[in-house]
């Protein structure tokens, strides 16, 4: 555990200017940033809105809209890929590998950066959207606070979610960043299975493809749909099993560097 | 082939049992004057897929406290047999002892005691010298002191807060040198360290490594493919060639085999008459450098014809020996 500890600390100093988490930040900004943007196109909008009961929802719904449609899978993609690729790009698995870690280790302590980085990601988003609801008032004279309290447990469960809906990305994206040489390949692919997701996902067995579920999760956030399976048991499945094919191959790998 | 050093075990000890006339049965236990290994090899042989062997039947003993020069031309095995010394290749065939240990079986206690650097330096150009070092300080969970100790070895001291990927090729070599040497290892393993290096960078890494090994007792095993280079610096050869060894000795035994004469230069008046002379007596002789080579004769024989050049009246003014150089050896010892 000791040994997971020290390896994790070392993992997540790697990722200091990183391209990745100057991704996960500004990634997380760019939708209340235009949000906000657009709150203030419609300035006579502000104070109504603010004093509107279901502020926060309409914020929610906003800001989910874009995020969990589009940028969530791709910013999932790009975070993972370049996460994994680092020691690549570093020519430094080999470094890795001489290290006096475990391969368990190491695999999970790097998978654990993803996920904390992905946690991140959900935490900034949520600050971004709550600061879209106060900085208006916080601005301008006219503009109240919400008075409708924050919805704290409404906002978890569907982060909640959303951050299961985007694991089996996570998962595939990290096999195949294990797995590939180059930066091109998995995130060619990654991009790819999302796009079969966007133009598949009105199709009847669409909830099978593993990239689909934040479009999903999204879509059943607006309207009552009912599915023949749970989505989020289905996501986790795929989670879990991309992750221990992952682990089965990097253990497995003959070279290590 | 050249013979190199009778290898020893690590640690010979015999015994046996022998009768004294008159006396009872005595127990003697000799124990050798013994040499120890930081690194043993024996019987290594990989090959990738269903090609052929890449490397066969490699044995490797590397003294403890010395700097071991791992020489080979490109493509010998040199990087794959390191590789495999260091576990990142999965061994097909024969044995790895580092420090008494063998390697599969320790393979995380023998890592907290090796450094290495292996081919091009692995580091995090996003990240400052002193983030690169702390990354394995983290693993290593050696004191936070020793990233300066590392960097000031190295002389990277001045630049420790700048970006790996603003350093120039030899510097980043230093900072890979560094963070193979942060945990304080017994045992440093090199690849090709000066590869792509000025001849100054060249000259740098050498007086480093010289230096390390020296203050710090820390045994070295470098592989290059620059003779002159390792001549410069190893204390220990081995050479491999087409995936065998095809020596194994201190620098002083490849030295001897440069000492052994190779034949001698004749400079006389009268080359013309010199070499009708000795056709007569079936010396094959080379005279392309304008000079009369001979081939290695006994001291008697070299002595005799100078008197019979003398005698018919042919000047001679000088008999040089041609002894091997390093590269001669060496290319011998490749293309055997």
């Amino acid at each position: 555990m000791l040994a997971y500890l020290h390896s994790f600390q070392s993992e997540w100093i790697k990722r200091r200017h990183s391209a990745a988490t100057w991704l996960t930040v500004l990634g997380a900004a760019l939708v209340p940033l235009i949000v906000l943007c657009y709150r203030f196109y419609y300035f006579e909008l502000l104070a109504a809105q603010n004093a509107s009961a279901d502020i926060w929802e309409q914020l929610y719904n906003r800001s989910w809209q874009y995020m969990g449609f589009l940028l969530l899978p791709m910013g999932v993609i790009l975070i993972t890929s370049l996460i994994t690729q680092m020691e690549t790009r570093s020519n430094a698995w080999k470094l890795l590998h001489i290290t006096p870690q475990r391969l368990t280790t190491i695999f999970f302590a790097k998978l654990t950066v993803i996920l904390v980085m992905l946690l991140s990601f959900f935490l900034l988003f949520n600050i971004g959207i709550y600061l879209t609801g106060v900085l208006p008032a916080l601005l301008v004279k006219e503009v109240p606070f919400p008075t409708e309290p924050f919805p704290w447990l409404k906002y978890l469960y569907g982060n909640g979610t959303f951050l299961m809906a985007c694991l089996p990305i996570v998962a595939l994206q990290y096999l195949m960043g294990l797995q590939y040489r180059n930066f091109i390949a998995p995130l060619g692919v990654g991009l790819g299975l999302y796009i079969v997701s966007f133009i598949a996902f009105k199709w009847e067995y669409a909830y099978f493809i593993p990239y689909i579920y934040s479009i999903l999760a999204f879509i059943d956030g607006m309207h009552q749909t009912v599915r023949p399976v749970n989505i989020y048991l289905l996501s986790a499945g795929y989670f879990v099993g991309f992750s221990a094919l992952a682990y089965i191959l990097y253990i497995h790998k003959k070279e290590k560097g | 082939m050249f013979q190199g050093f009778c290898r020893e075990n690590s640690r010979y000890h015999t015994t046996g049992l022998f009768r004294v006339p008159g006396r009872p049965i005595f127990e003697f236990h000799h124990q050798h004057a013994f040499m120890k290994y930081c690194v043993e090899v024996s019987g290594l042989a990989y090959q990738f897929g269903k090609g052929d062997p890449v490397l066969r039947d490699i044995q490797l003993q590397v003294p403890q406290g010395a700097i071991y020069g791992f020489l080979g031309p490109n493509g010998a095995g040199k990087t794959t047999t390191l590789r495999l010394i260091t576990g990142l290749l999965r061994m097909q065939a024969g044995s790895v002892q580092v420090l008494g240990q063998s390697f599969p079986r320790h393979r995380l206690d023998i890592l907290r005691q090796v450094g290495c650097l292996i081919e091009s330096p692995a580091i995090y150009e996003h990240l400052s010298a002193t983030e690169n070092l702390l990354v394995l300080q983290r693993i290593y969970q050696c004191p936070r002191s020793y990233i300066a100790d590392a960097l000031q070895t190295v002389g990277l001291a001045a630049v420790a807060g700048k970006k790996a990927g603003q350093f120039s090729l030899g510097m980043k070599q230093r900072l890979a040198l560094a963070m193979a040497l942060l945990h304080r290892p017994k045992l440093l393993i090199l690849d090709e360290p000066t590869n792509g290096l000025d001849p100054n960078g060249i000259i740098e890494m050498r007086e480093l490594l010289k230096k390390i090994n020296r203050e710090q007792g820390i045994s070295i095993l470098i592989s290059s493919h620059l003779l002159p280079e390792i001549e410069r610096l190893a204390t220990h050869i081995g050479i491999i060639s087409k995936g065998r060894m095809v020596f194994e000795g201190s620098l002083e035994q490849l030295s001897g085999l440069r000492q052994q004469v190779q034949g001698c230069l004749l400079d006389t008046t009268d080359n013309t008459a010199a070499l009708q002379l000795l056709s007569t007596y079936e010396i094959c002789v080379v005279t392309d450098t304008g000079r009369i080579q001979l081939p290695a004769l006994p001291v008697a024989a070299i002595a005799e014809l100078n008197t019979h050049l003398v005698q018919r009246g042919i000047g001679v003014y000088g008999i040089q020996p041609v002894k091997n150089d390093l590269e001669t050896i060496f290319m011998d010892l490749v293309n055997a």
